[in-house]
């Protein structure tokens, strides 16, 4: 694809909107041909009976990180990052041998049953060339996720990212540079988790923190 | 209307009066072909893929849709951001409504039951074997039994008013609607306080006491999603349920407001309203009828009184009272929807109405309002006279005062048990399941018991189509043309819209429009039905050119403008032409004239009081089955809290049995805080009798099984709290 300045493809959520109907998951589902019991994205809940501090539900998905473990964890070059920063699996590579799924701190990568390759969410790539926006994002009721360009300074996530009021989901001891941003004072930050990665891969120093 | 007799008459004087464009415009629908993939090397590449506009139907809430159809298939369904009224969303059930195209489970062609009732034995009919047989029984029952011997009940649907109509020319007033199972009480309580349904104008809302309704799981639009943008921008919200939902979850203030007390809570805020002045006196001195009678009347029900009932603490109601007078008019106790719930419903809502009141937030910018909506046209028709038929409907009389034009299920399921006053022996079911939605399931298999001929139309073999004789399979929404829908939403969001078909109808399956014009063809009633809906739909938009064009380039036409602020001045629609704290028609009809509270009956020792509920992904009965929405949900459990689990030997995922006066079930326990240790849920939707549904079969338990009927008294709204069960581990 020609691109006069390249993007880079990031998502800001504010969990503090996000009501757990669900409407993302199905979408997803329905746009990517997802198969049952799979997903590629998730709601995480924080749920507080005792009233003393709020509930709150936390969407997610994959997180297109800049350093991504699943891609070095691919032994055939299948999984990639995009000059849009897009973490891609290119379905006639990939052997199906689930090295990336573990890979992932995120647990956003699953086996495709029925086709046996790794997928993932890819931010509705084909929607995005057809200038939509992905379907999780346009269907939430109440947007929760703000969808854009980082590289783009006029753009609604790279405004909120230069506020500087949000975190990332990092998992201990690694950080792939995540490019999914959640609103400051998200509680839910404890749950990825340090990748399991094939002996023979070797990340660069600064992965490991 | 002179020409309403001469049907061909005034349509053809239509034709000449409009624009040919806006009747061409009418007829063609809204399509548009967005792209044509041609280039790329990509899957997927070279397929005609073309985007056409409509409403989804996987509730009542018609929001826009835009629909891709990739090679006559469709592959997506993505929210209308012209949808004003959907806030530009589509829920999960919304993205689901592609499996409710394509559902192997579709009825696919016209079936006659051979074996018993609910015996699932069918064979198959064609649809002129279908009709002749539904006719004649029509016709058998009309001339036996009146043509009120014939019970028709249609749902939410945008071609209801075609089987209200085909009832009104056959000639029975026993038309039912989902309603009696649902919202009756609330309307009766507003329009007997307002003289007409307000809508809350949830965005502009600073405060908001969310009596029982669960907004963000029982998604209306736009509420819930103004709620959000409501409270992101600071608006206070407090609820009050038995339950922890996640409305709950969200809110500022949660309470567990014993079950049946929301009356002693809304009396307590009414009452240090009026102890305090805090209302607005001038709007008061203008607007209200009956401040002095409702002022002696509160004075007994302070707030340390309906702590006792309530068991919310006195300080906390009071504390709210003057929060909610703080924030006036901006300020709202939100009226709710379904409030089929206690024997007193009405007066529980009219506690609710008679706050609002006082708070002065009538016709004001985030308080209650009543925006403008567009009036369509129609095509009049004269009904033909039956002189045998009887004077009034079947179930009249049976509550003090109840809607003529929706009915009561319950009275009217008892009065087909009965026999009295007259018999019913038919009965027409449209898109609605009151085996799954009707409280005491087994009331409503007896009521089938007494029928001489049972016809369902709907798209899946539902409980109430699996009890019916013949059984009419209709094509899903994606798949139909309907007429125009004018809706009523909230402010600068109400609006008008349609559907054409995006896809052919699949199998044999046919619109209830077809249906009842080819019995009408039948039954000689062609007057009423001498149409098509491309007429129709002209007659709906002659005068409404601006309708039609946006219809076709949005799909959805938007009333903007101000929407409070608008009657200023106008009298109200009640006996005072003023709001009435004080109802003399209540009297008039041996009815409180202002609400006096009855605390909820007690629960037995050993028992638990059931509630009902929704969540975001089942609507009612109708979603349970659909393969996208199971995969989030595909079984019912009974939460219950972990107290009494424990004290009943329960466990978290145990089988228990749920067993009331009505019926019972069993289904797995799901032991949580969530629910007060006096009240158990359920969802609705499972435990179904019907082998059609194959993914829900076998999962969980009939919530309209174990439920009672009792019923709201003044409107004969179903009350679906008044039933305790007991509980044990199986």
């Amino acid at each position: 694809m020609k691109q006069s300045t390249p993007k880079k493809y990031g998502i800001v959520i504010d969990g503090s909107r996000c009501i757990d109907c669900k409407a993302c998951m199905i979408a997803c589902k329905v746009e990517n041909d997802v198969p049952e019991g799979m997903w590629r994205n998730w709601i995480r809940p924080l749920q507080n009976v005792s009233g003393k501090q709020k509930s709150e539900f936390q969407p997610g998905q994959c997180m297109q990180c800049d350093d991504p473990s699943c891609v070095a964890a691919c032994p055939v070059g299948a999984t990639y990052k995009q000059a849009d920063g897009l973490v891609i699996i290119d379905p006639k590579k990939c052997i199906g041998c689930g090295n990336c799924v573990s890979a992932c701190p995120y647990g956003a990568r699953y086996r495709n049953p029925a086709k046996n390759i790794a997928d993932k969410c890819d931010f509705c790539q084909h929607r995005l060339k057809r200038g939509e926006e992905p379907a999780c994002v346009i269907t939430c009721p109440t947007k929760s996720r703000i969808f854009g360009d980082l590289n783009d300074p006029t753009s609604e996530v790279s405004r909120l990212v230069s506020e500087g009021k949000l975190v990332r989901v990092i998992a201990p001891h690694i950080n792939t540079r995540p490019n999914i941003y959640y609103r400051e004072g998200t509680r839910l930050l404890d749950w990825a988790v340090t990748p399991t990665l094939p002996g023979n891969i070797h990340m660069p120093a600064e992965f490991w923190e | 209307m002179s020409a309403s007799s001469k049907p061909t008459i005034s349509r053809r004087s239509f034709i000449k009066l409009s624009g040919a464009a806006a009747a061409a415009a009418a007829v063609g629908g809204p399509s548009r072909v967005l792209h044509a993939l041609v280039s790329g090397n990509e899957e997927g590449a070279g397929v005609a893929a073309r985007e056409m506009f409509s409403a989804c139907d996987m509730c009542f809430n018609k929001c826009g849709l835009i629909a891709r159809v990739e090679d006559g298939v469709i592959k997506k369904l993505d929210p209308n951001p012209h949808s004003l009224k959907s806030r530009g969303m589509l829920c999960a059930r919304g993205n689901a409504g592609i499996k409710q195209l394509y559902d192997p489970d579709r009825l696919k062609y016209p079936l006659l039951r051979k074996g018993g009732r609910g015996e699932g034995k069918w064979h198959r009919l064609t649809w002129d074997q279908a009709l002749d047989h539904a006719a004649e029984q029509m016709q058998r029952i009309g001339e036996t039994y009146t043509r009120c011997g014939f019970l028709f009940m249609a749902g939410t649907d945008m071609q209801s008013t075609f089987v209200h109509r085909f009832a009104e020319a056959y000639g029975s007033y026993n038309v039912i609607s989902h309603e009696s199972n649902c919202l009756l009480s609330r309307n009766r309580a507003f329009l007997d306080t307002f003289g007409v349904v307000p809508t809350p104008d949830v965005l502009h809302s600073k405060y908001i006491i969310m009596p029982g309704a669960n907004r963000f799981e029982a998604l209306v639009t736009p509420d819930s999603m103004d709620l959000m943008t409501a409270m992101q921008g600071g608006c206070k919200l407090v609820v009050l349920d038995p339950r922890f939902t996640k409305t709950a979850a969200l809110a500022d203030e949660w309470y567990a407001i014993k079950p049946g007390t929301d009356m002693a809570f809304f009396l307590a805020i009414a009452q240090v309203l009026i102890s305090e002045n805090l209302y607005d006196e001038k709007f008061v001195a203008e607007k209200i009828n009956g401040l002095d009678e409702f002022k002696a009347h509160v004075a007994q029900y302070t707030p340390e009184w309906a702590e006792k009932e309530t068991e919310i603490p006195a300080r906390d109601i009071r504390r709210m009272a003057r929060e909610l007078a703080a924030a006036a008019p901006a300020a709202m106790i939100y009226p709710g929807r379904r409030s089929s719930d206690y024997t007193d419903s009405t007066q529980i809502r009219r506690s609710f109405a008679i706050v609002n009141a006082l708070l002065g937030n009538w016709d004001r910018e985030g308080g209650l309002i009543v925006p403008k909506k567009i009036k369509t046209g129609s095509i009049y028709h004269d009904a033909p006279f039956y002189e045998d038929n009887p004077e009034d409907r079947v179930d009249a009389g049976r509550a003090q005062m109840m809607f003529d034009e929706e009915g009561s299920f319950k009275h009217t399921r008892d009065a087909v048990i009965e026999g009295r006053p007259y018999p019913i022996k038919g009965w027409l079911t449209y898109k609605t399941n009151p085996m799954q939605t009707g409280a005491n399931r087994n009331k409503t298999i007896q009521m089938i018991d007494h029928l001489d001929f049972m016809m369902s139309v709907d798209i899946v073999m539902s409980d109430t189509a699996w009890m019916a004789d013949l059984v009419l399979p209709a094509p899903s929404y994606l798949e139909r043309k309907d007429p125009i829908s004018a809706f009523l939403a909230s402010s600068s969001c109400s609006g008008v819209i349609t559907r054409d078909p995006i896809v052919p109808a699949m199998f044999e399956s046919r619109p209830v429009f077809w249906i009842v014009k080819e019995l009408s063809k039948r039954l000689d009633l062609t007057e009423s039905f001498d149409f098509t809906i491309d007429d129709f739909r002209k007659a709906q938009l002659e005068k409404l050119p601006e309708v039609v064009t946006a219809l076709k380039n949005e799909g959805v036409y938007n009333i903007t403008g101000p929407s409070y602020g608008i009657h200023e001045g106008k009298p109200f629609k009640t006996k005072s032409k003023k709001i009435e704290l004080f109802n003399s028609r209540y009297v008039e009809n041996g009815v409180d004239p202002m609400p006096v509270y009855h605390p909820p009956q007690p629960v037995p020792r050993d028992h638990f009081r059931m509630v009902v509920g929704r969540n975001a992904f089942i609507t009612q009965s109708a979603s349970t089955n659909n393969s996208l929405l199971w995969e989030l949900q595909n079984e019912n459990s009974l939460w219950i809290h972990p107290k009494p689990a424990s004290n009943l030997g329960i466990n978290h995922g145990d089988r228990v049995e749920v067993v009331s006066p009505a019926g019972r079930g069993r289904l797995k326990a799901r032991v949580t805080e969530e629910t007060r240790p006096d009240t158990v849920y359920m969802d609705t939707g499972f435990g179904v009798i019907s082998k059609g549904l194959s993914n829900i079969f076998g999962k969980g338990a009939c919530i309209a099984e174990i439920l009672e009927d009792h019923a709201d008294s003044v409107s004969g709204n179903m009350a679906m709290h008044e039933t305790f069960i007991r509980v044990r581990r199986v």
